[in-house]
């Protein structure tokens, strides 16, 4: 059992965890594709080499060349820039959404997780009514309430993650709640919001964020997914589920507009998927296989 | 056990109630005027008035819960869209076995190709047969289903003409229909079902019973079949319920890829047309669908597993199902 207070075996642990990770190949070829993609999207305004939503009517459905490396669209506007700049918006939704769904969720997972009895089954029979709805039709549903656009994405997305890491962290402070450090803190007359904050949650953290690395890989399919059919982000906006949506109807003719913004979703989701099975790995050896 | 089925069947009431309720209340909740979408732009002040008052649309909102409840979980009614005026439950009775024939063909799909990839995957453990299952597994969880529809279409039906692209046929030239849906959505399911059968068979394939019986002749192939994927099955059919789940819900997004006219076209059609009834008709049966595939899965488990089976009996299954999951 760890001796050591959370805070300090946080802070060893997370340089122990980079030393484990930098051994996995693949994990570091994830967190190498996921930082560039990020430094990409951040920086992308300024090397992007059209703006994304300049129209060039003399190069409608131009195909892939030098100048446009992956193209153009319909209205003339080039692929690469929109798939660049759109990077910005599909990967933020699935980090922001995730974020705040593991906040709010783990916050909800620890109170019925500790607390046990009465709250627990209120909390836990609300969240098996919410599961008996299939994930995509709750989207829908909610992005239908709040409306399209890109901070509503966000918001559907985070409601939606909240019920998978409220189980998850609850099932963590059950197994974790029994352990002998719960009771001495207990007996040393720590509070509760001490005892769950500092003493529960940091160990009860590392398959949490194994699962919101995943998380954040399967919230961006699912963002893309909404905005195909109309739900989520708008066009003109460069989302690259929007772009798929808008490249649909134009696949016979010009099947290039399809194939760059699915594979920038792919490459996503494959680097954040890499990465997460390398955490898991360093996070917690018994996992391993 | 027929006892422990009963009380999940009663248990499914409140599940299916609270559903109802929930979504009643969001939708409730939907910015745009239902009765403007129905009677068009031109109508007038008064015909929109008149139609509100026809769909009960100015009573109090616990008023209207309760007659649409009463109408449901009473009358079996679940009301007539408020666009066509089409009875729901008759849509819903033609449309969900279309769903559900997509669901599982992609089930099929996911466990027919993914279990025997994890069991080479394990049985070559460290081999290139491992790593290119891998590999595999994992370009199909990072390949979006709308995405590789899109593909499949383009190649399959736009260049080589081979599958249709859209809609539905009927009788046993109908399934055709289904091949490349039912495909663009399995990927995800089953590279989840290699990497849980993988994992799986890696745990058992140490274990002792497996030694014993190699030891004592019994030929490799049966080792393989009968005592290393038999006991590895648990996870497997755990995995095989959420994936369920998924299938149901990413089902609708194919559908509108494919313009099959099943659940998810139903429903999303009638969210952006405002059509509340279909809505909430829609999400009761999709929720019950899933709450009875998941107790299929429960009593799957003590199918593979008698001591599952015996804890049933004796009520205390709560208990080892939570342990599983």
């Amino acid at each position: 059992m760890p001796k050591t207070t959370g805070h300090a075996k946080n802070q060893g642990g997370f340089t122990a965890v980079m030393r484990q990770m930098s051994k996995n190949k693949a994990a570091m070829l994830g967190l190498l594709i996921l930082s560039t993609e990020i430094i990409l999207a951040i920086l992308a305004p300024y090397i992007i080499p059209y703006d994304y939503s300049f129209m060039d009517m003399a190069n409608m459905f131009a195909t892939p060349s030098f100048s446009h490396p992956f193209g153009c669209d319909d209205m003339g506007r080039d692929i690469f820039s929109r798939v660049l700049f759109g990077a910005r918006y599909s990967i933020s939704i699935g980090i922001i959404a995730v974020a705040i769904g593991s906040v709010i969720g783990c916050t909800i997972g620890a109170i019925a997780g500790f607390f046990g009895g009465q709250v627990d089954n209120l909390i836990m029979r609300f969240l098996d009514i919410i599961q008996a709805i299939p994930g995509m039709l709750l989207m829908i549903v909610i992005s239908a309430v709040l409306g399209p656009g890109y901070f509503n994405t966000i918001v559907a997305l985070s409601i939606g993650s909240i019920s998978g890491m409220a189980r998850m962290l609850r099932a963590q402070m059950l197994k974790e709640r029994e352990n002998e450090y719960i009771e001495a803190a207990q007996s040393i007359n720590c509070s509760k919001f001490r005892i769950i904050t500092s003493h529960l949650l940091p160990n009860c953290i590392s398959p949490m964020i194994v699962s919101a690395t995943m998380g954040v890989a399967q919230t961006i399919t699912m963002a893309a997914g909404l905005s195909f059919i109309g739900l989520g982000v708008q066009p003109p906006i460069p989302e690259w589920g929007a772009m798929l949506s808008a490249a649909r109807q134009f696949i016979r003719q010009a099947p290039h507009l399809v194939y760059f913004p699915g594979l920038a979703i792919a490459v996503t989701v494959l680097a954040l998927n890499l990465l997460g099975d390398g955490l898991r790995d360093a996070l917690d050896p018994k996992l391993k296989n | 056990m027929l006892k422990y089925v009963l009380k999940r069947l009663i248990w499914m009431i409140p599940i299916v109630l609270g559903v109802a309720i929930l979504v009643f209340i969001m939708m409730t909740f939907c910015p745009g005027k239902p009765e403007e979408i129905i009677l068009g732009p031109s109508a007038t002040e008064t015909e929109l008035a008149a139609k509100r008052l026809e769909l009960g649309l100015d009573d109090p909102i616990v008023l209207r819960l309760g007659r649409y409840m009463s109408d449901v979980f009473i009358h079996f009614d679940l009301g007539k869209s408020w666009l066509t005026n089409v009875d729901i439950t008759s849509s819903i009775k033609e449309r969900l076995p279309r769903t559900l024939m997509l669901t599982i063909t992609t089930l099929l799909i996911s466990v027919g190709i993914g279990i025997p990839l994890g069991v080479i995957a394990a049985i070559k453990q460290n081999k290139w047969q491992d790593s290119l299952c891998m590999v595999l597994a994992l370009i199909g969880v990072a390949i979006p289903n709308f995405w590789l529809a899109l593909l499949l279409v383009l190649q399959f039906s736009v260049k080589l003409n081979w599958l249709p692209a859209l809609g539905i046929g009927t009788g046993l030239a109908g399934i055709k229909y289904y091949i490349l849906p039912a495909i663009s959505g399995s990927t995800g399911g089953l590279a989840s079902c290699a990497r849980q059968t993988r994992s799986a068979m890696l745990d058992v394939i140490r274990a002792d019973y497996i030694t014993t019986a190699r030891s004592k002749g019994v030929p490799e192939r049966d080792v393989i079949m009968k005592h290393a994927l038999k006991n590895s099955l648990i996870p497997i059919i755990t995995v095989m319920g959420t994936m369920f789940g998924h299938f149901l819900g990413g089902a609708m997004i194919i559908e509108t890829i494919f313009a099959i006219p099943g659940m998810g076209t139903y429903i999303i059609g009638a969210v952006n047309s405002r059509d509340y009834p279909i809505v909430q008709g829609g999400s009761i049966f999709l929720a019950i669908t899933f709450s009875f595939c998941m107790l299929i899965v429960d009593l799957l488990y003590a199918l593979v597993d008698p001591r599952i089976k015996a804890q049933y009996a004796s009520g205390r299954k709560k208990r080892k199902v939570k342990a599983n999951a």
